[in-house]
């Protein structure tokens, strides 16, 4: 019985879209690497970004990305109080777990460890610093951080000073009890002081921005690229003749094909909100529906670009290699990996552009503030205008390549 | 009897390069039709148009009494298409691959099942039904992808190449199951590069060559004309004896699509 209208296209976009995914699941490797990918990616980046929280960014003041590193300390100073200053900066290396601290008898041997690799850091107590403490001076402690590698330079330099900030802190409110008895040292260290609110539910890790971002961009190119690797394959070894041959509606191709690959695009994004949760204390607050209706456009939103590329490419390497050019920018420009903030303003304007920043967006404030669809209304706008705009240029493309 | 195909002025340019020039075509209600040329002729190009795969630049034709443009859905439900390449999905196995283009032309439930399983049964691979397609030998491949066209039981057939790459006992398999298929009053149109095979299976052939029809009639006919014993000696003779990839018969394959 052949169906008419409306139905017989949704019917036989779902056998389409049956179809392509009964071909992906029997290719046992490629469910394999598909399953595995989000897996490998999220611990890879789990595992990048495992200490920085925005809780001990504010509060705790030692944000690192790096454990233990190895740095030297030289007493040139060789005095009681010297010791004692080595002493706390080794304890509180320890206990905040910056750095592993070992003594050096000279700055030179020190030195030499460094340019083995062996330390990242000196911290040299010179000559005369308990003698400029003695007679309230100020005294100075000498960093030298391995500048090979500026961003770990950086990071040393911010961490020293932390925990050099706290020893003098001590320091000082030693003196200040000392001078004026009864007197609360802290009040008068730091008379005004920043206490810090969460905005964010529960602990808000690095994680948090990410995984949101890692999804988008996950369904948004897994369909892309998907969608281009399916069309051009059928188109190569001829099964798209077959179809095109047949009475079927030319945008019901089209549908079938969004259709097989926003499933496998959710199935890799659903993986990595799984392991966010389970490994890496990502916690969902909003709503899942309102997630998956912003995945869902996060797809629709790109897939009329996707088929435009694939229709005008012809063939398969050509499609994934012109996608490349699109995908790789919007990874790093749509506020996905690191905040778009750090970014000149040409490249935040450009960020701002694509649909992919608006579905991280939105998804950032579903899973993370528990955002209700008034607060991400101004998001899904854009995307189903950008889904309007492309697809409505895409259709027609389409069509014409299979058919000229 | 009535024609199962008319073309008028047919013509499909790719830039400057005309593919198909003004083919006029009438194929009867259940003959084979035998379209013959050389490669680059515009036969596949010719078939493409009249399968509603590619619009014509200029000119119309008629399939099954549908326009191939306003009327393409209706053209296509009375057509079954074996192409160039095997329109068939490798991982699949033939059962589902079956199923799958026969749900596209609307059947479903028992009726389909038996239909697969008696065309399955008819190229004799009950045996390797279940096993994806891939695995298949080219022979085992082309025979369920020729039946893969009878699905839905169409009028008329294009059949583009049907016994390449084929060994012999296929071939014999496969021009048999088209002289079966006749029987039942299908039309259906062959193009082949092979002579004997032309010769053998169509009714009428067409020697076309630089997008136009040299000549059409029957394999006797022609024979007859040009006071020669086989079909090579005509396709020859009107063709030419020169090889056709010298460099100044070539065209850019990207000027010229799939013709």
């Amino acid at each position: 019985m052949i169906r008419t209208g409306a139905r017989r296209a949704i019917y036989v976009t779902m056998v389409m879209a049956h179809k392509d995914l009964l071909d992906f699941w029997k290719a046992k490797m490629l469910v394999v690497s598909f399953t595995l990918f989000p897996i490998v990616m999220m611990a890879m980046f789990g595992y990048m970004f495992p200490s920085i929280t925005s809780t001990n960014l504010y509060a705790g003041k030692f944000p690192s990305q790096y454990g233990r590193l190895p740095i030297g300390i030289v007493d040139e100073d060789g005095s009681r109080i010297s010791e004692g200053i080595a002493d706390q900066f080794a304890q509180l290396s320890s206990t905040t777990g910056l750095f592993s601290v070992r003594s050096f008898a000279s700055l030179e041997v020190a030195k030499d460890k460094m340019t083995e690799g062996k330390l990242k850091g000196v911290l040299v107590i010179p000559r005369g610093f308990s003698e400029a403490l003695s007679s309230n001076r100020q005294a100075t402690l000498i960093l030298i951080a391995d500048d090979t590698n500026p961003q770990l330079a950086s990071s040393i330099i911010g961490q020293v000073s932390s925990l050099i900030r706290i020893i003098s802190e001590g320091v000082a409110a030693s003196r200040i009890s000392d001078i004026a008895a009864g007197a609360d040292p802290e009040a008068l260290l730091e008379p005004i002081s920043l206490e810090r609110e969460p905005f964010v539910k529960g602990s808000a890790t690095t994680f948090q921005f990410l995984a949101p971002g890692f999804m988008a961009l996950t369904v948004t190119m897994g369909t892309l690229s998907g969608l281009a690797a399916s069309i051009s394959r059928e188109r190569e070894q001829g099964t798209l003749d077959g179809i095109m041959s047949s009475p079927v509606p030319r945008y019901a191709v089209i549908a079938s094909k969004l259709l097989a690959q926003t499933a496998r695009g959710m199935l890799q994004s659903f993986i990595i909100l799984a392991i966010s949760m389970l490994f890496f204390g990502v916690r969902v607050y909003g709503n899942p529906l309102l997630m998956v209706l912003t995945m869902f456009l996060a797809v629709l939103s790109f897939s009329g670009i996707g088929i435009i590329i694939t229709s005008i490419a012809g063939e398969q390497e050509t499609a994934m290699t012109s996608l490349m050019l699109i995908n790789m920018p919007m990874t790093f420009l749509s506020n996905v990996v690191f905040p778009i903030e750090q970014l000149p303003w040409f490249l935040q304007a450009i960020g701002k552009s694509l649909p992919l920043y608006y579905s991280a967006d939105a998804l950032r404030k579903i899973i993370v503030l528990n955002a209700q669809m008034h607060h991400i209304a101004p998001d899904l706008i854009v995307l189903v205008l950008y889904s309007l705009a492309t697809l409505s240029a895409a259709i027609p493309i389409f069509v014409r390549s299979v058919s000229r | 009897m009535g024609l199962a195909i008319e073309a008028f002025g047919l013509t499909k340019r790719f830039g400057s390069f005309t593919a198909v020039d003004h083919v006029d075509l009438s194929v009867k209600e259940g003959e084979i039709f035998g379209l013959l040329g050389p490669n680059g002729a515009g036969k596949s190009t010719l078939v493409r148009m009249l399968t509603t795969l590619m619009r014509p630049t200029e000119g119309t034709a008629k399939v099954g009494g549908y326009d191939i443009v306003n009327q393409a859905d209706e053209v296509r439900k009375i057509i079954g298409l074996v192409a160039e390449k095997l329109i068939l999905y490798p991982r699949l196995n033939a059962v589902e691959n079956l199923m799958f283009f026969g749900r596209l032309y609307g059947m479903g439930g028992e009726e389909l099942r038996r239909k697969v399983d008696e065309l399955i049964e008819m190229v004799r691979l009950e045996r390797f039904k279940h096993f994806p397609i891939g695995g298949y030998s080219s022979g085992m491949r082309q025979r369920l992808n020729v039946v893969r066209a009878l699905l839905h039981d169409p009028k008329i057939l294009f059949l583009d190449e049907p016994t390449a790459m084929l060994d012999p006992q296929s071939i014999r398999f496969v021009r048999d199951l088209i002289k079966d298929l006749r029987k039942g009053g299908r039309t259906i149109i062959l193009t082949t590069h092979i002579m004997d095979e032309a010769e053998e299976l169509s009714d009428r052939v067409a020697i076309i060559d630089h997008g136009r029809i040299l000549v059409v009639d029957t394999p006797e006919g022609l024979k007859a004309r040009f006071g020669v014993s086989n079909l090579l000696e005509v396709f020859l003779e009107l063709t030419g004896r020169d090889l056709r990839d010298r460099a100044e018969n070539r065209v850019p394959i990207r000027a010229i699509g799939r013709v």
